[in-house]
């Protein structure tokens, strides 16, 4: 029962107009052929499922019906922000590079 | 029935000159306009309302709201009758009928209060260990512990009443119309902000109304409330809801609140147009709790006779409703919370006797009680109430004065009954501090922290400010009018800056005649050796606490499910806290760290027809309709549901004397007509997707296993959609419009979930291929002409060659082509495709013109005797084909291997295509997968259940190895005989191997002998539509 | 396809809306303040599915050629202009609505323009059917059967939500609402908005 804003609507929607997608940024072998039955079995089965911020696909089913990212906490179903496909990755890859950069 | 307790004064929300006639079990009673049941009851002098869960003990009303644990009546009779209400939150209306739902046989005797007698004998888990062994039995025990209950009966009937739902969109909801919901709502209102604000009871004003002595700003309570309203009334951005129960609190303030409608009105001005009940939705950016709080009483001995309420009860009663509960009221109090409403009673008219565990009390308060002539006792508490039915007096014990209880208890120093004193009367109120109302704070994660202070669990007026949630008044710990009315000033303040808006509270006069209030103190029971409840509605007794902590109980959670506190339909409102505070005691631990069991929605019983709202009936579901419907309907077509579509499921033919055949008959004659002559289907329910774009061609590549860089314009193929794990998840027939152009069609079930598919392929992975795909679902009505006559009947509408020279000829028009022309002088695009084998066409048309297009067929085949046939028959003549069904044959665990389909799959196609790699995973080639095939039965009359489970031996003496199961199974009229498709283990091996090619199908007790064969019952080499 | 005309020598088609079985034409009733919600539906209109690129000024250049009007680029807007009503119903998608005899016409004219450029049309004129609701409850009727925040659909705005189980297109005119509805749940939404309007008296507007 959350609240998700639609950046193609550019508008704050209930969550009953969305569809659930999945979990974001798993992307798709170049060349299925070459990866192994582990790495393929990953790909196809092993998703993230965690406890906290989560990056994940949600369609504007009712709406415009194209995907967006949203960025969520499982825990309290918090939203931090939600962006168009390629918005998102930038602020995944910064999210990515920086987390990166702190380990170091 | 002479209304002895009723009282006339000037506040009084009671309106004595409209009397109500109503019934409570089976006896005629008058109460009046503004009565609860509670109230009109207490008038009436009934004492005796209920009786208890597990003891059946006699039981009256405690509480005036929504905290009373003891007064649940059936309101009603027949479809309308609703049980488990608590009478006092049942307004009365001329004619209300009423009953008890409990006490069996009788509320005067009850078989259990012969196990008062025993009670030692039945502490908290009696029912888990007396009725666990022998397991067996625990129905029947279940069935007479639950008519011993005591809850209400459901109807039986149907509901006759209607509900729905409202979606509400504010910037500001205030939920509690008291004091300070109402001042929260004035300045929020006043701001320009949009407001909701909204409260459970008849009228707003919360405890204001039970409180009329008080001042505000000079003018009565009552005054200061009207105007408010008034205001409020007069602001167009305010909306205000009464008899709404705020009982869920969601994720980012989604409010959730039943507004009942109709049920305080006599039913002869119940509006049939209107609603019983509606389910408020209301998502807020601010939402402000002034949800109050419940008194709590003391527990002491005895303190179950009816005739104990608490404090602000029987100041509601008299102040509100006109009912003195008693002539001689014993009041026992730890707070000056208690002490207007004592002035309150005894200047009515009431002889009161007041009991404070304090040794001190205010010096103001003291000389006013002088004044009014009552009894004052301090430093006693009550440790036992004399009298069975009723009461009749109550033991006063003076308590030890030096510290306070919780402090003596840690320091191991038991409690010591130094005098006592017997007092005669026939009314107990106890007060032992208020319980903040604070679960719609905690429903979303929200948790309450202990107040010394306030000696309760109280919520942060601002500390979830930052999810928009505030909170005012009592449910915050302060409970003097004075600084609550001032600290939500403070607060909505707050709320209005974090929106933007400006307060002008600066303006309001908020003075209140309020006496300072003097510390409470911190007790919760009073020392006694007799039965002291905590818990009402499921007695449970503070010597059931002891017990569950003796156990080694020690989670409150725990105590909680062992007990049973708290548990029924007033979720412990009353009991809770003294649970809490007496499981600390037993636990050797303070309070906060002992902690509150979790607050839960709903706040308050919700009905299943709130919930449901418009979602009965014929809005249960949507059902679509194709064009079509109005034929179908008059050839009186059977039907079933498919995805959400209603399709023809078979035509019951209906002879001269009036005998409906049955599916068997009317499938066995609709199958004959299309392999003989001619039928028709509504095939409009398939999907279908337009794709257009230059890069079209790759796109198909890609999402379907079959290739599709060659069909040409005008051509049509079957296409096989995988996922990516290499399963089979859809399939249709996709036609070439242009090298640009394709019209894709899926599965009935499947084609919102495919269009969202290919979207999200697109969008995700490939936005650099340039198509655009769009459901055309809608628009297209499309009829499948399907038999050895369909060429000519087809012909006979279109016949006009100037518009569309659609050539018919085998030559011309051939088996997987598709063409334009007109049919019955409507555009059309016709694909000659065939899902039965037979010479078919299936005919599109704008569905504007279905229905019509449909009747002129019909009326074009009618020398043909044509058919309508529905789903039933259309799976009979795919079965014969060997035609799988997706969702049938397959259930995401099949590969198009598996279906002996090789032929669908493209390994030569550049782009690796959706599931083409999962295809060689080592699970997925293994060659003794569960595969597709035909099953012939030993005895062809015999048609096999689907799902039967296909095993090598007729001896079912476990363990039995299953080898699959049974997927499709017909009669086919055409072949004379049953036929079935199933998936077996290593199926495509056995098929052919004489020797091995025999299984049984086991289904309900019965093992059925049959043979492995081809999926392909008719027409293998495929002559029939090819003519 | 779409040069294809109707027949109407030989034959005679009738079209039928997919509320034809209500009959609401025969219960029009000139409008009155008795009834908090009026409703009529704007029967047999014609419908276009528009794709294409707004970021491509071709593209946009070439649909105002055909029309006359500019598309409606922003998130949820709708231009009004002569016989059209365009509503933008995602970055990449419009629908066209106009009088059914104008459809073809429009069709040809589009295609023509959009020759060579990365678009879809396409007529759904069969799929859709279109309810005007107005009057002085017809808000609270909406808002029994959509989670959308009505107080934001101002005029001249365009949302897809959800109606019901189902889902719906809304846009918003000056004095009242446009459900637009797939002929398939024409049936389940106007018996959802019937019985959400019952409680204010629903009637059948005589336009």
């Amino acid at each position: 029962m959350f609240v998700i804003n639609c950046p193609h609507c550019q508008e704050a929607r209930e969550e009953e107009e969305f569809h659930y997608e999945g979990e974001a940024f798993i992307a798709r072998p170049a060349n299925p052929e070459a990866e192994t039955d582990d790495a393929w079995g990953d790909y196809l089965f092993m998703k993230k499922n965690p406890k906290g911020w989560h990056w994940e696909m949600w369609n504007h089913a009712t709406g415009c019906r194209k995907i967006l990212v949203a960025k969520r906490n499982t825990a309290n179903h918090a939203i931090a922000g939600s962006w168009t496909l390629s918005e998102a990755r930038k602020v995944y890859d910064k999210e990515q590079y920086d987390a990166e950069q702190a380990t170091k | 029935m002479n209304s002895n307790n009723r009282i006339k004064h000037q506040h009084s929300r009671v309106d004595l000159t409209k009397p109500l006639n109503f019934s409570f079990n089976g006896k005629s009673y008058i109460g009046y306009q503004g009565d609860t049941l509670a109230s009109a009851l207490l008038a009436n002098g009934v004492k005796v309302m209920a009786r208890s869960f597990k003891y059946g003990r006699p039981r009256g009303i405690v509480g005036a709201w929504a905290e009373e644990p003891n007064c649940l009546v059936q309101i009603d009779v027949g479809a309308k009758t609703t049980p488990d209400l608590k009478a006092t939150q049942v307004e009365l209306y001329e004619g209300l009928v009423a009953g008890r739902t409990s006490g069996w046989p009788s509320l005067a005797f009850d078989l259990k209060s012969i196990g008062g007698h025993f009670s030692r004998f039945m502490p908290a888990g009696f029912y888990y260990k007396t009725f666990k062994w022998p397991a067996q039995f625990w129905p029947l025990y279940e069935h007479i512990i639950r008519r011993a209950a005591g809850y209400g009966s459901s109807p039986i009937e149907a509901d006759v009443e209607t509900y729905d739902h409202k979606h509400h969109h504010t910037d500001v909801l205030v939920v509690g119309g008291g004091a300070t919901g109402l001042l929260a709502a004035l300045l929020a209102g006043r701001s320009g902000a949009s407001v909701i604000l909204l409260d459970d009871q008849s009228e707003l004003g919360g405890y204001l109304l039970s409180s009329p002595n008080t001042t505000i700003g000079g003018k009565s309570a009552i005054e200061w409330r009207d105007n408010v309203i008034t205001e409020l009334q007069s602001l167009p951005n305010v909306q205000m809801l009464t008899r709404t129960t705020a009982f869920g609190l969601h994720d980012m303030n989604m409010i959730q609140a039943v507004e009942l409608l109709q049920d305080h009105l006599p039913h002869n001005q119940r509006k049939p147009a209107q609603r019983r009940e509606r389910l408020h939705r209301i998502r807020a950016s601010k939402v402000v709790l002034a949800t109050g709080a419940f008194e709590r009483p003391l527990v002491f001995g005895h303190n179950d006779v009816p005739g104990v309420m608490t404090v602000s009860a029987i100041a509601t009663y008299f102040n509100r409703y006109g009912v003195a509960c008693g002539q001689h009221a014993l009041i026992l109090t730890s707070n000056d919370g208690a002490y207007q409403a004592v002035a309150d009673l005894a200047a009515g008219g009431l002889q009161v006797t007041l009991a404070d565990v304090r040794t001190e009390i205010n010096p103001a308060w003291d000389a006013r009680f002088k004044q009014l002539g009552i009894d004052v006792y301090l430093g006693f508490g009550i440790s036992e109430v004399f009298g069975k039915t009723t009461v009749t007096g109550a033991r006063l014990s003076k308590l030890n004065p030096t510290n306070a209880m919780q402090e003596m208890l840690a320091q191991g120093v038991k409690l010591r009954v130094i005098n006592q004193i017997d007092v005669a009367c026939d009314i107990v109120a106890s007060s032992g501090g208020l319980s903040p109302t604070v679960h719609l704070f905690c429903h979303d994660g929200g948790r309450p922290t202990w107040s010394d202070e306030s000696l309760a669990f109280v919520v942060s007026a601002n500390s979830r400010a930052n999810a928009g949630i505030y909170c005012v008044g009592a449910v915050t710990g302060v409970f003097g009018l004075q600084a609550g009315l001032e600290k939500a000033v403070e607060t909505t303040n707050e709320m209005l800056n974090s929106l933007g808006k400006n307060s002008t509270a600066s303006k309001l006069n908020l003075t209140t005649n309020e006496i300072a209030r003097s510390p409470a103190q911190a007790i919760y029971r009073i020392p006694t050796n007799k039965k002291a409840f905590v818990d009402f509605q499921n007695d449970v007794a503070v010597t059931d606490i002891e017990l569950a902590v003796r156990e080694n109980f020690k989670s409150i959670e725990h105590i909680k499910r062992y007990t049973a506190l708290g548990f029924g339909t007033d979720q412990g409102k009353l009991s809770n806290v003294n649970g809490f505070a007496i499981s600390a005691e037993f636990l050797g631990k303070t309070i906060p760290q002992v902690g509150t069991t979790t607050y839960r929605p709903a706040y308050t019983p919700v009905s299943f027809g709130a919930l449901a709202g418009a979602h009965v009936n014929d809005t249960f579901e949507p059902r679509r309709y194709t064009a079509m419907q109005p034929s179908h309907e008059k050839y009186e077509a059977e039907f079933e549901t498919v995805g959400n579509w209603m399709r023809p499921w078979y035509f019951p033919k209906t002879s001269e004397n009036m005998h409906s055949e049955d599916m068997h008959a009317a499938v066995n004659r609709e199958c004959l007509a299309a392999r003989n002559s001619v039928a028709m289907l509504d095939a409009s329910t398939l999907g279908k997707i337009d794709i257009q774009g230059r890069d079209v061609r790759e796109f198909l590549n890609r999402v379907y296993s079959n290739a599709w860089s060659q069909l040409a314009p005008g051509k049509c193929r079957y296409g096989l959609m995988l996922n990516e794990a290499g399963m089979v998840m859809d399939d249709g027939v996709t036609a070439c419009i242009t090298d640009t152009h394709f019209l894709m069609t899926t599965t009935t079930g499947g084609a919102a979930n495919v269009l969202n598919w290919l979207e999200k392929w697109h969008q995700t992975e490939w936005p650099e291929l340039e198509v655009y795909m769009t459901s055309v679902t809608d628009h297209w009505a499309t009829a499948a002409l399907v038999g050895p006559k369909s060429r000519e009947v087809l012909a006979k509408l279109c016949n006009d060659i100037d518009l569309s020279p659609i050539n018919l000829s085998p030559d011309a028009f051939k088996f997987m082509d598709w063409r334009d022309g007109t049919v019955a002088g409507v555009p059309a695009r016709i694909f000659r495709i065939s899902f039965s084998g037979e010479l078919a066409y299936e005919i599109n048309v704008d569905a504007s013109y279905g229905n019509y297009v449909w009747e002129e067929l019909m009326q074009a085949g009618a020398s043909f005797d044509i058919t309508p046939y529905g789903t039933e028959t259309m799976h009979v003549l795919r079965a014969e084909k060997g035609f799988i069904i997706v969702g049938q044959e397959t259930d995401g665990s099949v590969t198009p291997l598996d279906l002996d389909m090789a032929w669908a799959v493209s390994l030569k196609k550049p782009f690796s295509f959706i599931g083409k790699r999962s295809l060689a995973r080592s699970d997925t080639v293994r060659t003794d997968r569960k595969q597709l095939v035909g099953l012939l039965t030993e005895d062809p009359t015999i048609v096999l259940k689907e799902g039967a489970q296909i095993i090598n031996s007729s001896n079912i003496l476990p363990p039995v190895p299953m080898f699959g199961h049974v997927t499709s199974s017909y009669y086919s009229a055409f072949l004379g005989r049953s036929i079935a498709l199933a998936l077996v283990t290593d199926g495509l091996k056995r098929r052919d191997d004489p020797a091995n090619n025999t299984i049984y199908a086991w289904a309900e007790g019965k093992a059925v002998k049959a043979t492995i064969v081809s999926p392909v019952f008719v027409d293998a080499e495929g002559a029939r539509h090819n003519v | 396809m779409s040069n294809l005309e109707l027949n109407l020598s030989q034959f005679s088609p009738v079209m039928q809306t997919p509320l034809q079985h209500f009959n609401l034409s025969a219960k029009q009733e000139k409008m009155t303040d008795a009834k908090g919600v009026w409703a009529h539906e704007m029967a047999l209109l014609g419908y276009i599915h528009l794709r294409g690129n707004a970021q491509n000024k071709d593209f946009l250049t070439a649909v105002k050629k055909a029309t006359g009007v500019d598309l409606p680029t922003a998130a949820c807007s709708i231009s009004v202009a002569s016989a059209i009503t365009m509503l933008n119903l995602s970055p990449d998608e419009w629908m066209l609505i106009c009088p059914r005899e104008q459809r073809a016409g429009l069709q040809k004219k589009l295609e023509a323009a959009l020759t060579g450029i990365h678009s879809q049309v396409l007529d759904s004129s069969g799929g859709y059917t279109s309810v005007w609701l107005q009057g002085k409850q017809a808000t609270d009727a909406l808002q029994h059967c959509t989670v959308y925040n009505l107080h934001a659909l101002t005029p001249n705005k365009v949302v897809g939500t959800t109606f019901g189980k189902a889902s719906v297109i809304i846009y918003r005119l000056d004095n009242g609402f446009c459900l637009v509805l797939r002929r398939s749940f024409a049936d389940y939404i106007w018996r959802y908005l019937a019985r959400a309007a019952a409680p204010y008296g629903l009637g059948i507007a005589a336009l």
